[in-house]
Parts: C-alpha cells; sequence; structure tokens
C-alpha cells in the first residue's frame, strides 16, 4: 500500500503543467486524427446490415477479380502485325511488324495477390541492387564515387505520376525504346512492356535508394576491429562478406526491404502514371488503385463497395506486420554497432583497373536507367516531347510559365502551400511534446506514444483516407469536418498524422544528444519545468525541429495518396499532387501532361532545396527514411 | 545557513534499492561527503536532497522546512554536476546569471553579481566566453560559480572533480575547500575517491548497497572504523582470519590463527569479542615498525616476496605463518625481495572485528 501511495505521488509530480499540456495535445491529435479513423476501418469491414459478420470476407475473397483462380501467367506474347511506314518519296507501304508484349494479357493474380506480387518482386529486386551498390559505395574507391553519390540519391526524388508516365512514354508502342530498335538498331521487332512487369520495373528504379541507405548506414557503422579480427584470423574477400559484413548489415536490409514491400503496397504513383501512357490495364489492377477509384469516384459511403473495406483492412494489417518487423530489426541494428572503441578508420580499399571496369559495369547502367524518369520529367517540362513522339523536337518554356499563369495551376499550389504549412505548424507542436514526452518523462504508456508518433510511416496513406471518409464523413456529416465538402481542413491533418514521424524522429535524436543534466541545472538553479523546455530545451534542439520541419513539409508538399482521395471531393480544394494525378489520368487537354511534369519538376526543386538545407543545419546526413 | 536532515529516506529503482532507510543530520556550513563505490546510491541521495529524484518514503528537512514534496526550483539548492551541464548557447555570463535571471533581480545587480562570483572562482574577463571555448579546469569554476550566485542554502557537488586530470583535481579540491570555508555554506559532496574525500570533508558518510555504514571525521573512518566495511574501503591493510582464545578485561583480545599469536583490540569500545569467536584482523601496513615500539607489541617474521618503490616508501609483501602481509617500509631501509625480515604492531593498531553475521561472512568471500 505504501508503495502504491508513493508511486501516486510520483505520478502527480510527473503530470506538472507541461508535461500535462503535452500529453492532452499529443493525445488529442493521434487519437482524433489517426487511432479513431483506422480503426473505423475494422468497424466497416467487419459491421454488415449492422450485426457483425465476415461476409463481407467471404463475398471479397470468392470475386475472382480480387483472387484470381487459377492465376492468369501469360508473362508475354508475340503479336504479328502490319502497319503502315512512310517512305522517304511520300508514299505509304504496309510492313509486316514483330511485337513482344510483356505484361498486357498476363500475368493476373486478382486484385490481392497482383499487389503482393508486385511488392514481393520489388522487394526482392531493390534488396539486391540496393545491397550491391552500398556495398560498393561503402567499401571501394574509385573515379567518380561522389558522382555516383549523388545520382543513387536522384530516384528517391519524388514526381508523382510523372515519372511512370516517362517509363510508359519509353516503354510504349510508339516510344523510345522502340524508336531506337527499329531505326537506330533496325532490329526486326518492337517490344512493349506494361501490366504488372511495368508496374515492378518502375517501382524498383524508385525505391533501391531506400534499400541502398539502410544497408549503407548499417555497413558504415559496423565496428572496423570486427572485420580487423576476422581477417586477423584469416577471413578475406568474399567469405569475409558473407560470414561478417553482410551478417552484420542485414538489419539495414531488412529495414530497407521491409519499408519498400510498404511503399510497393501503397503506391499509386506507378499505377496511375502507366494508365496515363497505357490507358487502364493490368498495371491497374492493385489493391491500392482499387481503394482509390472506390473511394475517388464516391460521392457518399453508401456508393463504396464492402470489398473496398476488406482490401483496406488487408493492407492495414500488412503495414502493421511490416512496423512490427522493423522495430525488431531496428533494435537490433544497435546490437551491431555495440562494440565501440579503438580506431574508427572507414575501411575503404582503392580498386584496381579491373575492379573499376566491374564497378562501372554495375554503377552506370543502374544510374543510368534509375535516373531517367526524373531527367525525362525535366524534358517533358520544357520541351514538346508529350506531343512530338519518340523524341522531342523542340525547346519551351511555356508550361513552366503556367506554374504561375494558369488560374487552376496556381491554384493547386496555393492549396498546398497552406496545407503543409498549417500542418506544419501543428507538427512542430506535436512533434516536439511527443518526443519530449517519450525521451524526457516517465509516464505510463509513453511506449504507446512512441509507436504513435512512427507508426505512420508505414501505414499506407490510402488507409489513413479512407479512415478520414469513413470517421468524419460520417460523425461530421454536411460540417465544416465532411471529407465530402470540405477534404482541405482535413488534408491538413492527414499531412500532420502522415510526415510528422520525420519530425518527432529528428527531435528524439537531438533529445538523445543532449544530457538531461542541462535541464536539470536549470530547475536546481529555480526555473520550473515550462521555463526550462523553452529556455533550455528549445534552444538546444532548435537545429533538430528546423531540420526536422523542412523534411517534414518537403513530404507534405509531394504526399500523394490522402492528397487524391480526399482531393477528389472538392476539386478547387485539391492540392498539386491532385492535379497531377487528374491532368495524367485523363490526359484530355493538349499540354497537360507537361504541365503535370512542371509541377514534378517544381516539386523536385523544392526537395533538393530542402533537403541541402536541413542536411546543413542538422550538420550530417540525414537517415532519409529511416524508422 | 542550513541543517540538512535526511530521515529514513528511501529509494527505490524497479527492484534495486538504491537508497536505504538513510538517516542523517548534515550541520551548519559543515563540509559533508558521501563517499562509497560506485552504485552505493551517494549521487541518488544527492539527487533526492535536490528534488531531481522522488523519494518513495521518508522526509527531508531544510532546517524546520519539510522539503520532501518541494520540486526542485523550490529548494533553492546550488547544484554542481559531474558533467559541469553548462548550457552551450549560452556565455559564461549568461550561464551564471541564469539563476538571478529567474528571481528577477535587476539588472545591476545580475551585474554585480557575477562579477563578484567571477572573481571568487578567479575567471574575471571570461564573461563573453562559450563554454566551449573553456578548458576542463574552467567549466569546472563555471559550473561552481553558477551554483554558488544565487547564494543556495544547500551547495550540492557531485563528483565535480572527476572529469579533470590529476594535478588539477588536488588544485580544485583546496580551491573549493577555501570558497567553502569562506562563504560558510553547508556543502554536499559525493566522491568515489577516499583521499578525496578524506582531504576535503568535515565529516564523511560511507555509503554501501544503499545504506550508510558508517558516519564520522576524517580520523575517526581511518582510525576507528565501525564494521569490516569501512575499515577495508578506506586504505590498504593486511586481512585475516582466526579464533579468539583469551579476551583480557581491558578489552586486549587474543587470536590464534595457525601458528601465529596476535593481540589486538576492536576499534570501538561497543564491539564486543568472547572467547570462541571467529574474527577478521586489519593492520594498516603503516602500523608495521622495524624496530620495537615502547607499547606492548605483536612480532611477525617472514620472508619478503614483492618490493615496490612507491616514493615516499617501500611496500613490501612478506609471508608469514601462511599470512600475505603488506608493509610500508623506509625508503632507507634496504629490503630485497627472498630476504628474512622482522617486523612489529603494537596492539592499539592490530583492529579485531568478530565475523557473527552472515552478512559479514558474505564480505569476507568477496573479499578473497
Amino acid at each position: 500500500m505504501p508503495r502504491f501511495s508513493s508511486s501516486l505521488r510520483g505520478m502527480k509530480r510527473e503530470f506538472d503543467s507541461l508535461t500535462t499540456t503535452q500529453l492532452i495535445f499529443v493525445l488529442f491529435i493521434l487519437i482524433f486524427f489517426l487511432l479513431i479513423p483506422v480503426f473505423s476501418i475494422l468497424y466497416k469491414a467487419f459491421i454488415f446490415q449492422g450485426h457483425l459478420s465476415i461476409q463481407q470476407f467471404e463475398q471479397t475473397f470468392s470475386n475472382p477479380d480480387m483472387i484470381k483462380y487459377p492465376p492468369n501467367l501469360q508473362f508475354f506474347k508475340i503479336m504479328h502485325r502490319y502497319r503502315f511506314e512512310v517512305l522517304p518519296n511520300g508514299s505509304r507501304i504496309l510492313v509486316p511488324l514483330t511485337t513482344l508484349v510483356i505484361g498486357a494479357e498476363g500475368p493476373d493474380f486478382g486484385y490481392i495477390f497482383n499487389s503482393i506480387f508486385v511488392s514481393t518482386c520489388v522487394m526482392i529486386f531493390a534488396s539486391i541492387i540496393g545491397t550491391i551498390a552500398a556495398f560498393i559505395m561503402a567499401r571501394y574507391n574509385f573515379p567518380g564515387k561522389n558522382v555516383f553519390r549523388v545520382l543513387l540519391f536522384i530516384p528517391l526524388l519524388a514526381t508523382p505520376f510523372v515519372n511512370a508516365y516517362v517509363i510508359g512514354k519509353v516503354l510504349g508502342e510508339g516510344g523510345l525504346l522502340n524508336y531506337v530498335l527499329r531505326h537506330v538498331l533496325h532490329a526486326p521487332f518492337t517490344v512493349v512492356i506494361s501490366g504488372l512487369p511495368a508496374v515492378i520495373l518502375i517501382q524498383t528504379l524508385s525505391f533501391f535508394p531506400i534499400v541502398y541507405m539502410n544497408v549503407l548506414s548499417s555497413i558504415i557503422n559496423i565496428d572496423p576491429s570486427l572485420e580487423e579480427q576476422a581477417e586477423n584470423l584469416g577471413a578475406h574477400g568474399f567469405k569475409l562478406f558473407r560470414t561478417i559484413t553482410f551478417p552484420l548489415s542485414l538489419p539495414g536490409l531488412a529495414a530497407g526491404a521491409t519499408l519498400v514491400f510498404v511503399f510497393s503496397m501503397e503506391d499509386l504513383g506507378a499505377p496511375i502514371g502507366l494508365a496515363g501512357a497505357f490507358g487502364d490495364g493490368l498495371h491497374n489492377k492493385l489493391m491500392s488503385f482499387y481503394v482509390y477509384t472506390q473511394f475517388q469516384q464516391a460521392f457518399s459511403l453508401e456508393q463504396v463497395s464492402p470489398s473496398a473495406y476488406v482490401v483496406a483492412l488487408i493492407m492495414l494489417m500488412i503495414a502493421v506486420v511490416a512496423f512490427m518487423i522493423i522495430k525488431k530489426y531496428v533494435s537490433l541494428r544497435q546490437y551491431a554497432m555495440l562494440a565501440k572503441g579503438g580506431r574508427w578508420s572507414p575501411r575503404v580499399r582503392k580498386l584496381g583497373p579491373l575492379g573499376i571496369l566491374a564497378v562501372y559495369a554495375f554503377m552506370l547502367p543502374l544510374v543510368v536507367v534509375s535516373c531517367f524518369p526524373q531527367i525525362g520529367v525535366v524534358v517533358l517540362a520544357l520541351t514538346n516531347w508529350a506531343t512530338s513522339g519518340a523524341v522531342p523536337t523542340s525547346f519551351t518554356l511555356e508550361y513552366m510559365q503556367a506554374l504561375v499563369t494558369k488560374p487552376d495551376v496556381v491554384t493547386a499550389i496555393r492549396n498546398s502551400v497552406t496545407y503543409a504549412g498549417l500542418a506544419i505548424l501543428i507538427t512542430i507542436i506535436l512533434g516536439t511534446s511527443a518526443a519530449y514526452i517519450v525521451i524526457r518523462r516517465k509516464i505510463p504508456g509513453r511506449d504507446i506514444i512512441d509507436v504513435m508518433t512512427t507508426i505512420p510511416i508505414v501505414i499506407p496513406g490510402i488507409i489513413v483516407a479512407v479512415g478520414y471518409l469513413i470517421f468524419f464523413g460520417s460523425v461530421f456529416f454536411k460540417t465544416f469536418m465532411d471529407p465530402f465538402i470540405n477534404p482541405g481542413a482535413l488534408l491538413v491533418f492527414t499531412y500532420t498524422v502522415r510526415r510528422s514521424p520525420f519530425l518527432t524522429r529528428s527531435v528524439v535524436a537531438g533529445l538523445q544528444q543532449t544530457h538531461v543534466s542541462l535541464e536539470e541545472a536549470a530547475m536546481n538553479l529555480g526555473a520550473s519545468r515550462v521555463k526550462t523546455f523553452f529556455s533550455i530545451v528549445i534552444p538546444l534542439i532548435s537545429a533538430n525541429v528546423i531540420g526536422g520541419a523542412i523534411l517534414s513539409f518537403v513530404y507534405m508538399m509531394n504526399e500523394v495518396s490522402t492528397s487524391l482521395l480526399l482531393g477528389a471531393h472538392n476539386p478547387a480544394q485539391g492540392p498539386i499532387t491532385f492535379l497531377m494525378s487528374q491532368v495524367i489520368y485523363s490526359t484530355g487537354t493538349v499540354g497537360a501532361v507537361s504541365i503535370a511534369a512542371a509541377l514534378g519538376v517544381l516539386l523536385m526543386v523544392l526537395q533538393i532545396t530542402a533537403i541541402s538545407l536541413s542536411n546543413y543545419i542538422l550538420k550530417q546526413r540525414v537517415a532519409f527514411l529511416g524508422v | 545557513m542550513v541543517t540538512v536532515r535526511l530521515d529514513n529516506v528511501v529509494k527505490t529503482f524497479g527492484k534495486v534499492v538504491a537508497v536505504d532507510h538513510v538517516t542523517l543530520t548534515i550541520n551548519h556550513g559543515e563540509f559533508f561527503s558521501f563517499l562509497g563505490p560506485s552504485g552505493c546510491g551517494k549521487t541518488t541521495t544527492l539527487r533526492v536532497i535536490a528534488g531531481l529524484e522522488w523519494c518513495d518514503s521518508g522526509r527531508i528537512f531544510f532546517d524546520d522546512q519539510d522539503v520532501t514534496d518541494l520540486p526542485p526550483y523550490k529548494r533553492n539548492t546550488g547544484m554542481v554536476f559531474q558533467n559541469y551541464a553548462l548550457w552551450p548557447h549560452m556565455t559564461v555570463f549568461d550561464n551564471i546569471a541564469y539563476g538571478l535571471k529567474i528571481r528577477k533581480l535587476p539588472k545591476d545587480e545580475i551585474r554585480r553579481r557575477v562579477k563578484e562570483v567571477l572573481e571568487l572562482v578567479k575567471l574575471s574577463g571570461m564573461e563573453n566566453r562559450y563554454p566551449t571555448q573553456l578548458s576542463g579546469g574552467q567549466q569546472q569554476r563555471v559550473a561552481l560559480a553558477r551554483a554558488l550566485v544565487v547564494e543556495p542554502r544547500v551547495l550540492l557537488l557531485d563528483e565535480p572533480l572527476s572529469n579533470l586530470d590529476a594535478k588539477l583535481r588536488i588544485e580544485m579540491r583546496e580551491e573549493i575547500k577555501k570558497i567553502q570555508k569562506k562563504l560558510g555554506i553547508t556543502t554536499i559532496y559525493v566522491t568515489h575517491d577516499q583521499e578525496e574525500a578524506m582531504v576535503i570533508s568535515d565529516r564523511i558518510a560511507v555509503l554501501n548497497q544503499g545504506k550508510v555504514m558508517q558516519v564520522g571525521t576524517p580520523r575517526e573512518l581511518y582510525r576507528r572504523p565501525r564494521n569490516l566495511f569501512v575499515a577495508t574501503f578506506l586504505g590498504r591493510y593486511t586481512i585475516f582470519r582466526g579464533k579468539v582464545s583469551e579476551v583480557d578485561p581491558s578489552q586486549v583480545v587474543t587470536v590464534k590463527t595457525g601458528s601465529l599469536v596476535i593481540k589486538g583490540m576492536p576499534p570501538a569500545p561497543d564491539i564486543k569479542v568472547r572467547e570462541g569467536d571467529e574474527v577478521v584482523i586489519i593492520i594498516r601496513p603503516h602500523s608495521f615498525k622495524l624496530i620495537p615500539p615502547a607499547k606492548p607489541h605483536n612480532v611477525i617474521e617472514g620472508i619478503i616476496d614483492w618490493v615496490s618503490y612507491i616514493g615516499p616508501y617501500f611496500e613490501i609483501r612478506v609471508k608469514a605463518s601462511g599470512v600475505d602481509f603488506l608493509l610500508n617500509v623506509d625508503p632507507e631501509t634496504p629490503v630485497r625481495i627472498g630476504e628474512r625480515i622482522k617486523a612489529y604492531v603494537s596492539v592499539e593498531e592490530t583492529m579485531v572485528f568478530p565475523i557473527s553475521a552472515t552478512k559479514d561472512m558474505a564480505y569476507m568471500q568477496e573479499l578473497k
């Protein structure tokens, strides 16, 4: 009993005015704008006609569109056709044409397993490419290494939809690839890649840097003496890599691969971008796209197929499992770094001519292909490529000008800046408060707050958006908070919830590097906790707050899923990414794609500026997507 | 000036009892130290006094005021942290002035007092430096000045010298003591260095596993330890076990161990030893003399098997009757490994402890 009363007294002391205010604010935002909306999906999936039922699951799983059995495994098909060729003298003749069509007819496993198939393939390919690239960059010196360092980073610059459109334009019937095949190589056939293989290709190219960066940071953090000891005992070359280096970098690989799996599953950019280039097809027979179309077209919740809730729930479950895997491996990563001490010199080797050749043979094609979408976006924005066929023929600034002159474009930019601006203000308070509570206060349940502020990194945006549509669409029906009427207000909160982890993690890192005695000294000299927080803590972690805020802001500006799903219900309130998806998907008006590309260029410029700025402020290379 | 009183203070961290029913009184203007091995609870006790940790039970008083439930910022203690905890975003002046600004003193007053305290710690002219531009010793002085400038009721020092090099540590400890005497402020000092504690303190509390083992002046602790822990924690020693064969009325105890017969006394009159008791005998290395002293004495005779030159003396190990004796001898005396040597130790300097309690037995195991 005395123990209990003393712990009760202790609790009373922990809850001073600052902690109480911070805790209430954090809990309010997290519960109201994350937990309840996400959990309402559970409610919708299990409640059928007013009572608990798994009927909706049965319906969904027996639908051949959802799970196709037996699956269609026809990966490619060869088509013989004739097409008109224009001769130099102006006469047109019919020539026979052989086309290798990849992905258009199959594979097809139905929505659910298409997504899982794509995510698994992307995860495997990205892991292989990312690990090899990370090992090369961590362990070898070769001419032009710094150039490669920058180029490997470029695929991470998000240019939603447009990059996929560019790939589609390259791989399509009249695209660059076939132009090269027929007019440069004079090959007797053409190749068209669409469907799931095209999605896998695009996502691998844009997501492998996530594996690369996580594995790289793992390898760099390995205590060199661990490898030196193995060498001392006779291990070298591949043996050393297989027995020491690779196992120790496994946590980074596991975290990176899991993130890639989740990002691939929730991605809307590839299916929508490819649909823009090829029209609808197997490339948008994916869970993310299914949920997106169901909710985007609906004017009220009644019009949504119950299967959409079930699919959303499946995606949520996968995300939660992924989060648990990451949590497990990130704590393992600290284990690998535990042994400290001794000389901390990086183990970098100079390569001989043969080695350099081998490295180039891998790295050059990789960076050329993986940077192509981003380069293509710039070309698309600055030339007439969208309408000129396989290769651009003239330069123009018309589309860049549209950013400041075209009314709907200007509105979209203004919307994005407004939402992200408001969201970043909330995020600063939310992230700083949550980080301070988690690191410094001894409150029961702070672990739960820690999880709730981190988990949004893996929760698909579509899930968040669906949750908002269900919860706010029914509870706040026909009010200011109704997403079917006023999605802009809610976008501020989806941005906050989805992108605050960047700031929270940054502040957590700052607090961990700041000794708690600096705060105790202030309290010892008579400063209350509030006074200490503002005069000591905030100045000490300001760099982390600003650095994290810049990153969060940029990720808010290029946020896709909730922008699309919520924005669709009031296009006047749609942000940049919503407008981009509209113009890519409809491709109705001439030059529309190029305007989307111009917006993509704007986003890229913003990202490059923000990331350099926050790196400069934090004086370190930020673990870009680390959890 | 303030008397600090701890009454049955208990603090646990999970299952670990860091402070175990500590009751202590620290007098007006006293320089008081908590001494003990790492993990003995000395820093926790200090932090409980500062209010940085809340005790589970017990009370803390500053004079007659019960401060147990006061938050740290209402206790008016001045603490110097082990890592100094200087704010890197503030200059020396701002660091020191912080507590005065909190107390909303007028600007002139603040400037005057910061100037005074900087003179006191011999750092005049450093006002506009940042902590990173100072040496370790200077940072230490700033931390001390910052704690002193608010005229705290109690000065709390948490191993303040442990980050300094050996030479600077000796300089600083004398300086801290001088400043403390000048200001007459009640001071509580935490250290694991027994020499430091002996030099600097008026009184010392030796702590082990959260419990107070003994409180006393440095001399009392060294010469009259109340228990085995204090006897073995302070200074070097020879220790061996034996059985009491005789106790005479003046408390002189005769102990037999193997072929060796030693006469000694318990270090305090209230430690009672009876015939037939298992005891341990502790002898300080400098208690041995090579010439027989005037007082009644014991003789040991054996072969030297280790010699090390310390400077002011030789430290030698002598095997005699199966016991390994540690002796200090004059550096002018020629001693060589393998030689026979005869040494004398007076009865009063031979400390006899009964090992009755099982706890002492466990402790003996640890010593071996």
